[in-house]
């Protein structure tokens, strides 16, 4: 019974780590596609920033897959090296999980931030221009 | 089938590596700015890092990453911390250092009297 309850979690950390693996794959490829046609194309600071948050949000998705294996994995877990690795290896996706959305968090609020000044400089000068004419 | 796995998403993770400085090199170039290209690199970086967690890693891959996502916090409040005081200073290369140093001599060479 144990045995098969083992090769059950097996299978199922593998396709979970497998979608966690993919998510990040797949947001990796995307994001470098991106910043070379940011690069290449447009060349300005402020076009690089989404194509960071983006990144980030696909990390994090994979993340929580990768976490969730983690957590299937405790199901089974027989020896002690084990499961100090498994430790280890959660403490350190969670950090990353939680650095990586309070990144996510303070680059959105600065694209805001950036957004609304634009769009006031773009008001005064609108009223700036009325008013000349 | 782990080991397949791990397999792939370890040359993955060099092939990621590899874009993750490509895309760096290029954001530099493009911006001029070290803070951005830095924080292009290390984003893409992680995520080669992450691919390599995938499986069962051994300690030397868990301290890699750890170490990344470490050198990655410093970095980035290093270079906040750095960006704040240029911007504070609101000048450019000349006029930063200048102002600090004379008034922080200013202050030592005054007489404790007349402050």
């Amino acid at each position: 019974m144990e045995e098969l309850l083992a090769d059950i979690v097996g299978v199922l950390v593998t396709v979970v780590e497998a979608c966690g693996a993919a998510i990040v794959i797949t947001g990796a490829v995307w994001a470098f596609a991106r910043f070379l046609w940011v690069g290449l194309r447009r060349r300005t600071t402020e076009a690089f920033v989404p194509v960071r948050l983006t990144l980030g949000r696909f990390l994090l998705l994979g993340l929580e897959f990768q976490l969730a294996s983690d957590v299937l994995r405790t199901a089974v877990a027989p020896s002690f090296e084990e499961l100090g690795l498994l430790a280890a290896v959660a403490a350190i996706r969670t950090a990353l999980n939680y650095f990586l959305s309070r990144e996510i968090a303070d680059e959105r609020r600065q694209v805001a931030e950036q957004e609304e000044t634009g769009s006031a400089v773009d008001v005064t000068a609108d009223e700036h221009r009325r008013r000349s004419a | 089938m782990t080991a397949a796995l791990e397999e792939i998403a370890g040359l993955l993770a060099v092939c990621i590596g590899t874009a993750a400085l490509i895309a760096g090199a290029l954001a530099l170039a493009v911006t001029h700015r070290p803070s951005l290209a830095l924080s292009v690199f290390l984003d893409l970086l992680l995520a080669a890092g992450l691919l390599r967690l995938v499986g069962d890693p051994g300690w030397q891959a868990i301290v890699t990453v750890a170490s990344i996502v470490v050198l990655r916090r410093l970095i980035g409040v290093g270079l906040r911390v750095g960006g704040r005081a240029w911007s504070s200073s609101g000048g450019g290369s000349g006029t930063r250092v200048g102002p600090l140093r004379s008034s922080a001599v200013a202050r030592l060479v005054r007489p404790a009297w007349r402050s």
